[in-house]
């Protein structure tokens, strides 16, 4: 109540010299240390930071360093953190945090907008943040007073479309997408000028008609493929040297009906390269063609270098929903694995390209059919520790049913109902070069639902189907640490430095915890 | 606080305004967090508007608006991008005589009440078919697609060790509906599993398992209590009801399933 007003005084006696609390752009080209400046900590998506304070000889001693209590709902967003201040959001809200005691610097709220969860976090862009709402807007707010500098409406709420997804900031561009499962919701991607919002590409998941291919994997005898489809749910990654984005798309509607959309329906449930200056497709991968279990491909491609039996590739890697792993030459979305990492009863076989084909056996029935594979993993992050050459993924393993409730052409919505039985969570580590389950931790389910982060202290971070907070020793599985942090954990961790001293950052419920090495 | 809460309302509402004013990109979307007096007019709307559709239109749209001998009005797209009647209301009003359709004199408040009853049926397609029993419940004789005696070969071999169509199983088809019947019999879920917990000093405590994860395992004891050990420091040997069916829900085929809800499907 107090310190509010001195705060003012000091955010307008020091507006000079805010420019130093600017994000550098450079930080997004290097692995997180003393900044975690985008959603997945930077372009690569692998969620791994060089950092080693904290290492697997020290994390069970780590304790609470500092908590702030967002008095909001369940989150389910990943902060940055930039030049000390954290930047926490929700629903309609952010949250400005001294990076190094847990104050709180400002608050914004959006007054009367509806509140509403799912956010995923904010970009950042030297002084501003960028966030999509509940309401499918983008704003844009002043990151030292926590001010609405203008927003733009991405898509129609009326249709069920959101926002929620973590704008990516490529040099001047702020990419984003929206979020939606209903019928007439096409997906796209909208590349915006930072300054003012002005429109600079659209990427549209649904195709045109001069894009041939693409327009003759969907039938012309009914108007499915002007309707919708692809949502862009989750952020992408970017290669620099390539200069390609990389993002996935989500399902197709109607969801379980496959008779109305004969066809493998592009771009639904695709991997998409395309040119961040122009939103020109480059090349597309896609995990489920003619997609009739709700595969979204939204999951993180992550990046990363080296060799592939015996070649230096560039290589993307992502485990995808409907329970296969892939990994890609990202040059030219070639698969070098496609493999399932959960039992996965759907998949026929594969083309030459390494994308799945689906066996038709296995599509919803009316007198309902088992599948497996399905929701193998979700949209929380997994990691790629390039130390280990492992990629850790909290996976399921899960007995679907499937029933067409709606056959024929004119199905509309879900179409089908599906119920998952008996699933069994586990935290898997998949060799990259083979494509094989090399360890997996699924004593007492551990797994769930948050994402991970790796570090070079031989660390994993994540959290357990109990809610527990765990730090695995990277190459074991062995657990060092945890913590129940008394709510769920809506999506992974996060680590920085600051002040020569490693944090590892958890939101929980609607509480951000700080965990650090104890203070000299 | 609370003065700052208002200050900070008034200049974000200036910013709202501000931008609206500009002509720059639509304000804040639907206004007004989530109002329990305007979802209630809604709904009051959409009551009247079955009211109307039930008079006007069902006979040729269908009872939930999925079409009949008209056009089915859930997979419209005009429908769908239609806000208070714009698109639908001369639709009414004109009718589209080349299909057949003749004209109804609705007011603007009965057109209204119309789109509402038509945007609830469209949550109710877009959500509840995935969820809910409407419309598109499913009926037994879809699902008994396999035999009776194959069905009961399966039971009698895999299943009679536990269950009986005479003791636990009888009049089992009545009692849940078709899917579920499936689904349960496939696995049954929600069961606990129960544990006996062995101390260091030999004691030994029984119940059902709350918790048991890698650090903790905890009880509902005989005794009525609570109980909790870290883990490490206790034998448990835990028992999970469902450990048969987790272990057949893994060996069924899709002919499997169709057998076993046919043979069940008579136990009525």
């Amino acid at each position: 109540m107090k310190r509010f007003p001195t705060l003012v005084l000091f955010a307008c006696s020091f507006a000079a010299h805010l420019h130093a609390q600017e994000l550098d752009p450079t930080k997004l080209l290097k692995p997180p240390t003393d900044t975690w400046p985008t959603f997945n900590g930077d372009y690569t998506g692998r969620r791994y930071s060089t950092l080693t304070q904290i290492n697997r000889e020290n994390v069970g001693s780590i304790t609470l360093a500092w908590a702030f209590q967002t008095h909001s709902r369940s989150l389910e967003s990943m902060p940055l953190e930039v030049n000390g201040i954290m930047y926490i959001s929700g629903g309609n809200e952010i949250w400005a945090v001294d990076a190094r005691n847990g104050r709180q610097i400002w608050h914004f709220a959006r007054p009367g907008a509806p509140l509403g969860g799912g956010n995923k976090g904010v970009a950042m862009w030297k002084d501003r943040l960028y966030m999509t709402t509940p309401d499918a807007q983008l704003l844009c707010i002043d990151a030292h007073a926590g001010k609405l500098l203008w927003q733009i409406q991405l898509d129609d709420p009326a249709l069920k479309a959101f926002g929620g997804v973590a704008p990516l900031v490529i040099r001047d561009h702020v990419v984003v997408g929206t979020s939606g499962d209903t019928a007439d919701l096409p997906g796209f991607l909208l590349s915006v000028d930072p300054m003012d919002g002005k429109v600079q590409w659209r990427w549209d998941a649904m195709p045109k008609k001069e894009d041939t291919v693409a327009w003759n994997s969907w039938p012309h005898d009914t108007d499915v493929v002007t309707r919708g489809g692809g949502m862009t749910w989750i952020t992408g990654t970017y290669d620099p040297n390539l200069n390609l984005l990389y993002w996935g798309t989500g399902n197709l509607h109607p969801v379980e009906n496959s008779e109305a959309r004969v066809g493998a329906n592009l771009y639904t449930c695709t991997i998409v390269a395309l040119n961040p200056d122009t939103g020109k497709l480059v090349w597309y991968f896609q995990s489920s063609p003619h997609d009739t279990h709700d595969w979204d491909t939204v999951m993180t491609p992550i990046l990363f270098d080296g060799t592939f039996k015996g070649k230096p590739r560039k290589m993307l890697a992502q485990a995808n929903k409907n329970g296969l792993f892939f990994v890609l030459d990202r040059t030219n979305g070639k698969a070098l694995i496609s493999e399932a990492f959960v039992p996965a009863n759907w998949v026929k076989g594969y083309d030459d390209r390494g994308q799945p084909i689906p066996d038709p056996d296995k599509e919803p029935k009316p007198n309902g059919v088992l599948v497996t594979g399905g929701v193998g993993t979700n949209w929380q992050a997994p990691s790629y520790d390039p130390d280990t050459g492992l990629f850790y993924v909290n996976s399921r393993e899960t007995m679907g049913v499937f029933y067409l409730t709606m056959p024929g052409k004119s199905a509309e919505g879900w179409a089908g109902r599906d119920f998952f039985l008996g699933s069994k969570s586990m935290l898997k580590a998949i060799d990259v070069q083979t494509g094989k389950v090399r360890w997996t931790a699924d004593t007492q389910g551990r797994g769930g639902q948050s994402g991970i982060l790796t570090t070079a202290g031989h660390l994993v971070f994540t959290a357990d189907m109990s809610q527990n907070l765990v730090a695995l020793d990277a190459v074991t599985g062995k657990v060092l640490w945890h913590m129940y942090p008394g709510g769920a954990v809506g999506t992974g961790p996060m680590t920085y430095e600051l002040d020569g001293r490693q944090y590892v950052v958890y939101l929980a419920d609607s509480v951000a915890y700080t965990f650090a090495l104890p203070s000299r | 606080m609370k003065k700052f809460a208002v200050v900070a309302g008034l200049v974000l509402a200036a910013v709202f305004l501000l931008n609206a004013q500009e002509g720059g990109p639509a304000p804040g979307g639907r206004p007004g967090a989530p109002n329990p007096a305007a979802e209630a007019a809604r709904a009051a709307a959409a009551d009247r508007g079955h009211t109307l559709f039930k008079t006007n239109c069902s006979a040729c749209h269908g009872e939930d608006a999925t079409g009949g001998r008209g056009a089915d009005l859930i997979r419209s797209s005009l429908v769908r991008h239609d806000k208070n009647g714009e698109l639908i209301g001369p639709v009414i009003t004109n009718g589209r005589v080349e299909k057949g359709m003749p004209s109804f004199q609705l007011t603007d408040a009965q057109i209204a009440d119309v789109v509402a009853f038509l945007q609830s049926q469209l949550t109710l397609f877009d959500l509840h078919t995935r969820f809910g029993p409407y419309p598109n419940d499913i009926p037994a004789e879809r699902l008994a697609t396999g035999t009776v005696e194959a069905g009961k070969a399966y039971f009698d071999s895999h299943c009679s060790s536990c269950h009986s169509p005479t003791g636990d199983l009888a009049g089992i088809a009545k009692k849940y509906n078709p899917p579920d019947l499936e689904v349960r019999f496939l696995y049954p879920s929600g069961s606990p599993s129960t544990a006996i917990v062995t101390l260091p000093s030999g004691q030994k405590f029984e119940g059902t398992v709350l918790l048991n994860d890698d650090f903790y395992i905890a009880i509902q004891g005989k005794d009525g209590w609570y109980h909790s050990w870290p883990r490490s420091a206790v034998k448990a040997e835990i028992t999970d009801p469902l450990a048969a069916h987790a272990e057949l829900l893994q060996k069924y085929t899709d002919a499997d399933m169709h057998n076993i809800f046919t043979y069940l499907e008579t136990l009525k």
